[in-house]
This record gives structure tokens, C-alpha cells and sequence, in this order.
């Protein structure tokens, strides 16, 4: 107690330095606890609307789909007879919220003048919109239900496909798709609803019912090529696809009569190998991912700025004190004061410069990120309009105050271990 | 009954590549209880020796013992434990910490050398600090004090963990005539009052007077040691 009260007014002794060196070290606890709020809030929010709209939490293929995602290939389905095994598998999971069963494929679409190419994902409504909540939400014309949003019949289609082909609700449409054995079928639909144009690349996705997918491609069996899965808790993601990996690396290859493996590629039955599917997280799928590690590691070179200011001013502070105070070192070593207490006193005083900054800078982030919370920031990010809700990270906060102090205190111990080794005898000759 | 024995101590200091003898064997039996004052001219060797008793330092040749115990063989920890159960310094400079006030000045041998209990340590710096005269300014800092003032601090916390032996090395050569004499006066007393050994270094024809025993230094060595026949007491 006595040691943290001599060494509390030895930092006070000099007050502007002090506090030029604690206001140095609060704004870069303030900045690592602002940025990380915001980035991981920015994260989050971009995350949310990824895998709430259209990615769900995981996918599963047939092996080898993802690398040829481009071409929405429909001769790498999931085959129907492993299907009720990977329903059941799901269905069982405690983890799982909701699974959806998707036909992807690419089609064209013409309004009987113009027309154009876009991508489609036929779904069962009900299942999709349990796996993607916020799918409905973002059709902003016509039938929002999250049971109804896709009927037998009925399309939606993203903002710009309705502007470029002057498409509305209930315009007719014809879509012409090449099916997997290579034949071109056509289908007339109408439009019931217009979504924002997140949902694909450069906003070219539409959905439609899977019985319409079916009938347009000509298929007879299975015919899925994805299954998006929602997880009750996101935070389970990495335990969750671990588990179901391993599961599903039993579904081994069928046997040579199945057509599905017959009508595939020698090259693609080789890639297959042992395991039929495969599964990817979100992280996997998005090239957000990347930017989401940008964000994670520019969080990380801020805490490593953060680092090397505490180093540079708490060592710059105690070196000063250390050389400004030989002959008071050599006083109280005279005394008789045990030089690890000498030690104690001056690691006490760079502990306590940088735990008090520390605290003064998460104080400061916290109130800044409440503000910031308040204000209920929207930006646009690319097509999506994000609000910038940012939460107080606590986890950002230990992690500052753990670092702050640990760094303090090196970078005290060599000026408190120069105190503690001086002779007493060579100290008051500087007095 | 010898408190501090030297047994031909030498201490040389290395400058350069050039050895500098400053104190050359050295003989000496000093008595417990007595006022002790080494004298002589500047350079001569007296703070060496005052560094070498208060195991400040270490002789290059010869061994000296204080209660028995021979400092040659102590660590820097084991040093520093003894010079705080067994020697209090006064210093010129009066070296008090400015961030302390007048009590916890008096109060931190005892808690953060001695560990003394709170109630016992207030009893017992409340009571130096009543001795000097003191007891009104004890919540004054350093910086409010006059040099005499200080000195009185000085004494108080060089007395408090009541050790066996105090040092002085030119207690008064900061002070004022006036200021002086009272500085040895009290010292005289707290002699009295704790039966502890003083041993000064000076230059103060008063601190000489009030001296029991007189060694003089030359050069490093002791040329002449003597009982005070004017000695007076402190009176």
C-alpha cells in the first residue's frame, strides 16, 4: 500500500509529463477500443445480412461444386437417395435452426423484347425463409410473406433486372435454361416481387419456387446442388461444421449404376474420391471473408501500435526517473531498503501510469462507441445499406487493459532493475 | 565495549588504469555509546570510512566488523537488511524524499525496511518527532521546511528503527551557525536518550568539541586518535 501511494505521487511529481505520457496512452486504448467496436460492428452487421439473406451459416455440395460455382453446374447435385440421410442428419442436430434445399442455374429472362442472363435459386418458401430471414425483408415491391414470397408460377427478381427490362408485379417473363443433359427448355412466369440487389453478384439473382425449377430443367430426380444451413447460435459455427464434416464424410461414393455418377465427368468422379459432399462455412463462400480479415488484421496493427506507445512512453517515463532520481535511490538503498523493493517501487510506478491511461482510454472508447451507438449511423457498403450500431467490446477492452499492463511492466523492469542494482554508495555522490 | 572493529582496512579505488589509495590500513576499536568524530582535510578519506562502517561499501583489503559480524562477507541483500535493523545516516543534503511529508520521511524505515506494526510505528515516529520538535510540521513536505528543519527530520528518521549505530557525514556543513549548534545539541541528547553510537565525519570545530573520541585522517591513514578532554556533554 505504501509503495503504491510513494510511487502514485512520484508520478505526480512531475504532473505534465505525466499526464502528456497517460494521454499519449489513454487515445491509443481509445482508438484500439473505438476501431475495434467499429470494425467488428462493420463486420458483423455485413456478416448478418450475408448469411441472413442468402449464404445461410453453412452449405453443402456435391464434391467438387464449389470450385465450379461459376457455371452453376447441375450435373454436381446432391443425389436423391443420400438426401433423406443428410434431412435426418440435419433435422437432428441440436445445433440446426433450419436447412434450405436449393436448385442454383443460370437462366435467361426476356420480357418477349428484351433479354437478358441472370442466376436463379429455386427454394421451398417456407424452409428458405426460416434459413434466411432476411431474404423477405429485402423484397421491397410486392409479396414480402416469408411463407408466400415464392409461389408456383411467380419469380422475384432484383432492382436492377425490373429497371432494365421495365418489368412490374405481375409481369409476364420467359426464362430459357439449358438443363443438365445439354437441352434448352422455356417457361413463362410472372414477377411477385422486386428485391434490393444484394443478392448476387452484380444483383442478377432471382428466386423462384423448386417446382418450377424442376419443370424448367426436366427434372426427373434429386436435382439439388445446395443445402444452406442456419445455425441457432452463430458463435457454434467452427464446432457445428466440424461435427457435421465429420458426418458427412461417411457418405461415401454410390455405387457405379447410380446415373448421377454415370452422367459425371471421369475428371469430377476422380475429384470425388471417398466423401460424395462437401461443406463450406460462409466464410468459405464470401469474398467478404478476405475483408473481414482485413478489418481483423488492421484491428490487430492498431493493438500492435497501441503496444509500442505503451513501450516507448512508460520506458521513456521510467528511464527519466530512474537518472532523475540517483541520488533519492541511493537515500532509501542506504536506508536499508532491499533492492527488490526498490524494484517493486519503480515497476509500481510504470504499472500504474499505464493501468490508470488504460482505464482513462477505455472509459473514453466506451463513451465514444455509446455515442457513436446513439447516433445510429447508415452508410452504404457496395448494395447494402448498413447502420453502424457498434457494441462496447468487452473482450477488446480486457485485451487493452491485459496488454497495457503486461507491456508496462516491461517496460519497466529494466529502469526499476538499473534502481534496484545501483550501489547506494555510487547514488548519493548525486545527490 | 567495541562496537565497530577495523583490522587494517584498506580501500582503493581504480580510476582509469590508475589504482587511487583512499584510506590505508586502518586499525581502529570504536565504543559503543560514544560520540565519535573523525576529522581532517578534504580528500582525506573520512566519507570512505563512513561508507565502509555503514556498509555503504566494501574495504579492498583488511576486514571490519560492526557487532561482531564481519561486513566483507555481506551480500548486497544482506547488506542492506543490516544497515537497516542496525545503522541510521544523517546525511549533509539531509536526502529526505520529497514526495514524503515530514512523518512518513520519519515513518518509512519502518515500514518498508523494519515492517513494523501500524500502532507500534506510530508510537514510535510520533515520539521521534516530538523529540526534535517536530510534531507540528509533520504534515509539511520537504520543499516547506528550513535546512535546519530538515536536519532534525533527518535525525529523527536516522532514530526511529532505534539502531545500534548512527552515521553523519558533515551533518552541519548546510547549516547556520545557530542552526548548527542545535543540530548537535539534539544529536547529543537523542545520544543520550537511545544510548546509540554516533560517528560523524566533519569539518565543524563545534561537532569536534562536542566529541568524545577525535580521530584524525591524513592521506588515508588515522594519524592521531584521542579522548576529548573538553568534552562537555552536549551541554
Amino acid at each position: 500500500m505504501k509503495i503504491i501511494k510513494i510511487a502514485w505521487r512520484n508520478l505526480l511529481r512531475y504532473k505534465r509529463r505525466t499526464l502528456l505520457t497517460s494521454a499519449l496512452i489513454s487515445i491509443g486504448v481509445t482508438l484500439v477500443i473505438v476501431f475495434g467496436g467499429i470494425g467488428n460492428s462493420f463486420k458483423n452487421e455485413v456478416i448478418g445480412i450475408l448469411t441472413n439473406t442468402n449464404l445461410g451459416d453453412i452449405q453443402i455440395h456435391r464434391k467438387g461444386y464449389v470450385s465450379s460455382i461459376d457455371n452453376l453446374p447441375l450435373d454436381l447435385t446432391i443425389p436423391e437417395q443420400t438426401l433423406p440421410r443428410i434431412e435426418k442428419l440435419l433435422s437432428d442436430d441440436p445445433d440446426v435452426k433450419a436447412y434450405s434445399e436449393r436448385i442454383r442455374f443460370g437462366s435467361l429472362i426476356s420480357n418477349f423484347s428484351q433479354t437478358t442472363n441472370m442466376r436463379f435459386t429455386a427454394v421451398y418458401p417456407e424452409a428458405e425463409s426460416a434459413t434466411c430471414p432476411g431474404l423477405p425483408q429485402r423484397i421491397k415491391t410486392g409479396d414480402a410473406n416469408p411463407c408466400t414470397f415464392i409461389k408456383p408460377g411467380w419469380i422475384v427478381i432484383p432492382q436492377n433486372i425490373a429497371a432494365g427490362l421495365s418489368l412490374k408485379i405481375g409481369s409476364d417473363v420467359v426464362l430459357v435454361a439449358t438443363n443438365k443433359d445439354g437441352s434448352v427448355n422455356g417457361l413463362t412466369l410472372r414477377i411477385s416481387g422486386i428485391s434490393e440487389n444484394i443478392l448476387g453478384p452484380q444483383g442478377k439473382d432471382g428466386y423462384m419456387h423448386i417446382n418450377d425449377a424442376i419443370s424448367l430443367l426436366r427434372i426427373e430426380n434429386g436435382g439439388i446442388t445446395e443445402i444452406a444451413i442456419k445455425l441457432k447460435n452463430f458463435d457454434t459455427l467452427a464446432k457445428t461444421y466440424s461435427q457435421l464434416k465429420a458426418d458427412l464424410s461417411q457418405f461415401k461414393e454410390p455405387e457405379a449404376a447410380n446415373p448421377l455418377t454415370m452422367n459425371t465427368s471421369p475428371n469430377k468422379q476422380a475429384q470425388a474420391g471417398g466423401s460424395i459432399l462437401e461443406i463450406h462455412t460462409w466464410q468459405e463462400l464470401s469474398p467478404f471473408a478476405s475483408l473481414a480479415q482485413i478489418v481483423t488484421l488492421l484491428i490487430i496493427v492498431i493493438r500492435i501500435v497501441l503496444i509500442f506507445i505503451v513501450l516507448v512512453s512508460v520506458l521513456n517515463v521510467m528511464i527519466m526517473s530512474v537518472y532523475e532520481r540517483v541520488g533519492e535511490i541511493g537515500t532509501i538503498a542506504s536506508i536499508g531498503t532491499l533492492p527488490s523493493r526498490i524494484m517493486a517501487l519503480f515497476l509500481t510506478e510504470g504499472l500504474s501510469l499505464g493501468l490508470l491511461s488504460a482505464i482513462a482510454g477505455s472509459i473514453l472508447g466506451s463513451v465514444i462507441l455509446l455515442v457513436i451507438g446513439a447516433a445510429k449511423l447508415h452508410f452504404t457498403f457496395g448494395m447494402m445499406n448498413l447502420m453502424l450500431a457498434p457494441q462496447i467490446p468487452a473482450g477488446e477492452v480486457l485485451l487493452a487493459l491485459i496488454s497495457v499492463v503486461i507491456v508496462s511492466l516491461l517496460a519497466s523492469f529494466q529502469p526499476a532493475l538499473k534502481a534496484s542494482r545501483m550501489q547506494p554508495v555510487e547514488a548519493l555522490r548525486h545527490v | 565495549m567495541s562496537l565497530v572493529t577495523l583490522e587494517n582496512v584498506g580501500k582503493t579505488y581504480i580510476t582509469g588504469e590508475i589504482p587511487v589509495p583512499a584510506l590505508k590500513g586502518i586499525s581502529l576499536s570504536l565504543e559503543a555509546g560514544k560520540f565519535i568524530s573523525f576529522i581532517g582535510p578534504s580528500g582525506s578519506g573520512k566519507t570512505t570510512l563512513l561508507n565502509l562502517i555503514g556498509c555503504l561499501d566494501k574495504p579492498t583489503e583488511g576486514k571490519l566488523f560492526i557487532s561482531g559480524v564481519e561486513i566483507n562477507l555481506m551480500n548486497r541483500k544482506v547488506a542492506a537488511q543490516f544497515r537497516g535493523d542496525n545503522i541510521g545516516f544523517i546525511f549533509q543534503n539531509f536526502n529526505l524524499i520529497p514526495v514524503l511529508t515530514v512523518y512518513e520521511n520519519v515513518e518509512y524505515p519502518l515500514i518498508m525496511v523494519q515492517n513494523v506494526p501500524l500502532q507500534k510505528r506510530k508510537h514510535q515516529v510520533l515520539t521521534l518527532l516530538e523529540k526534535v520538535g517536530m510534531t507540528e510540521h509533520k504534515n509539511k513536505y520537504p520543499s516547506q521546511l528550513s535546512g535546519g528543519q530538515k536536519q532534525r527530520v533527518s535525525i529523527a528518521r536516522a532514530l526511529v528503527s532505534q539502531p545500534k549505530l548512527v552515521l553523519a557525514d558533515e551533518p552541519t556543513a548546510n547549516l547556520d551557525h545557530a542552526t548548527a549548534y542545535n543540530v548537535i545539541k539534539l544529536m547529543h541528547e537523542m545520544k543520550k536518550e537511545f544510548n546509540t553510537t554516533f560517528i560523524f565525519a566533519t569539518h565543524d570545530q563545534k561537532i569536534v568539541a562536542e566529541a568524545e573520541v577525535i580521530h584524525t585522517i591524513e592521506d588515508g591513514v588515522v594519524v592521531d586518535s584521542r579522548e576529548n578532554k573538553s568534552f562537555a556533554g552536549g551541554k
